[in-house]
């Protein structure tokens, strides 16, 4: 395969096609309103293409960690140790991205898990600890929502 | 309805069968953009009489096209209860097609306001600059939180134990993650986190449930005309604070955060809730938990999209929306931790 142009680049292309050339033939207010949506729906697109699998593996790592600190402390329960040895038993090294995402989902039972743990124990620092994990994972979705509005809401 | 083209015709016969005399003729139709929840559409009508009107059709999107799913039998059965006991200020709702039979859709037809959407007239001011519409916004809400419920009858359910009311919309975090197709660890430790630091009690009241300007028509004499209630329920009045404030922090401008403490304070006037139970540590509060009735119907939807069950742009473009979701979640728990870490 032909890695250049990256899949973010051709998106971005398709979404310069679109704003360039069908967005100002169309006189229809809906079709103008979708056209926009499509644009930033394209943006997430190319931005997740650029991303997602390493962001993917670097939560995941981060979230196993995190419920591993979990079990090693008194604030330990069975549902996060079941969480990581479902993670244990399920994970895969495999960097397509259905395995990808299989692998991150069970990360995230383990974070879920360790949270609920921690916030059940009323151990502050741990809970911290977890606090910083889904910020990560929401600093990534943030780089992905970019700058977004409702569009049409004022119509 | 979703056949644009074939409706001037269908509308006309819809309107004449109810009208029983009057023959009409439906001179302009369009479809209305800004709706995301259902298709909507505008209708000005010419009666054989010579009289014109003009009309809101609201129906159902096309089967798995949905942004999010809701009854629109109960939003007809709603509209007049709240209509026939006026208890607030909305466009009159004129005809239902219950089955879709005539327009295509499960359709309510409206009367349509001469005027604005309060979203379009904030836009249309110099940042910052909101004349009236902040107090007047804050009465709106007040106003529909001070409806005896004794005086309507709500064809929805009707809680009657704050802290058990509370507790179902608490677990709606966690029903949420177990029913999206991936872990979203998000949910569970904000629910959990909320449950344990629930605020003061206050009586249930109707809650609109998508309180924003773009809901608020502004007619002709500046009267608010509340509309859109398809997500309305008797629950936690403090839910449209949060939900108000969540909103226009993604889609502003918010007039909560320019005076926080005047707003509240007038609310409080308005409604005659006490500072005990509004005040700027319950409105973070609700803040965080008030948006997770839209969340949950755009999470479902994203869902039901990753499953192959629904498809359309509204629900992509909105999954944006659940980042702004888990950004507020975040924000309105925990933040004594930080502190004392």
């Amino acid at each position: 395969m032909l890695s250049q142009p990256t899949t973010e680049q051709v998106i971005l292309d398709c979404r310069k096609e679109l704003l360039s050339t069908i967005n100002d033939a169309l006189a229809d207010a809906p079709a103008r309103i979708a056209v926009q949506m499509m644009e930033n729906v394209l943006r997430n697109c190319a931005e997740r293409a650029a991303h997602e699998i390493a962001w993917m593996r670097e939560e995941t790592d981060v979230m196993t960690a995190f419920a591993e600190r979990v079990v090693a402390s008194p604030a330990s329960t069975p549902q996060v140790e079941g969480a990581l040895a479902a993670y244990r038993a399920g994970r895969s090294d495999s960097l397509h991205l259905d395995d990808v995402s299989a692998t991150y989902s069970l990360a995230g039972e383990c974070l879920s898990t360790g949270l609920e743990a921690a916030l059940a124990a009323g151990d502050d620092t741990l809970q911290m600890a977890g606090r910083e994990v889904l910020e990560l994972r929401l600093a990534h979705e943030q780089q992905i929502m970019g700058v977004w509005a409702m569009v049409g809401r004022a119509e | 309805m979703h056949d644009v083209g074939a409706m001037p015709e269908r509308l006309a016969r819809f309107l004449e069968a109810r009208d029983g005399g009057r023959t009409a003729t439906v001179v302009h139709y369009e479809a209305m953009v800004g709706g995301y929840s259902r298709s909507m559409a505008r209708a000005d009508v010419e009666w054989s009489d010579g009289s014109r009107e003009s009309f809101v059709l609201r129906g159902d999107p096309p089967p798995g096209k949905a942004l999010l799913e809701s009854d629109r039998d109960v939003e007809n059965a709603l509209l007049r209860a709240l209509t026939t006991s006026n208890a607030i200020p909305m466009p009159a709702l004129r005809h239902y097609d219950h089955t879709g039979e005539h327009l295509g859709t499960k359709c309510l037809v409206l009367d349509f306001v001469q005027g604005k959407s309060l979203q379009s007239m904030l836009n249309e001011r110099p940042a910052g600059d909101f004349g009236d519409h902040r107090l007047d916004l804050v009465d709106t809400m007040a106003r529909i939180h001070s409806i005896d419920l004794d005086t309507v009858e709500l064809p929805i359910q009707r809680p009657t134990d704050w802290s058990e009311y509370l507790g179902s919309l608490i677990d709606r975090f966690r029903q949420a993650d177990i029913d999206y197709p991936e872990s979203v660890p998000f949910l569970r430790y904000v629910g959990a986190w909320l449950d344990a630091h629930r605020p003061p009690p206050l009586p249930l009241r109707l809650v609109h449930s998508d309180f924003q300007p773009a809901n608020i028509m502004v007619d002709q004499t500046g009267q608010h005309l509340m509309i859109d209630w398809e997500l309305a329920h008797v629950g936690d009045p403090r839910e449209d604070l949060g939900y108000y404030n969540v909103y226009s922090s993604a889609s502003g401008p918010n007039m909560f955060v320019v005076d926080p403490e005047g707003f509240l304070a007038r609310y409080r006037e308005q409604t005659g809730f006490s500072e005990e139970a509004v005040n700027m540590s319950t409105m973070i509060y609700f803040s965080s938990l008030a948006a997770i009735t839209v969340y949950a119907q755009v999470l479902g939807g994203a869902g039901a999209l990753a499953r192959g069950q629904n498809s359309g742009l509204m629900t992509t473009y909105n999954m944006n929306a659940l980042t702004i979701g888990h950004t507020n979640f975040l924000a309105g728990c925990g933040a004594e931790l930080k502190a004392s870490v």
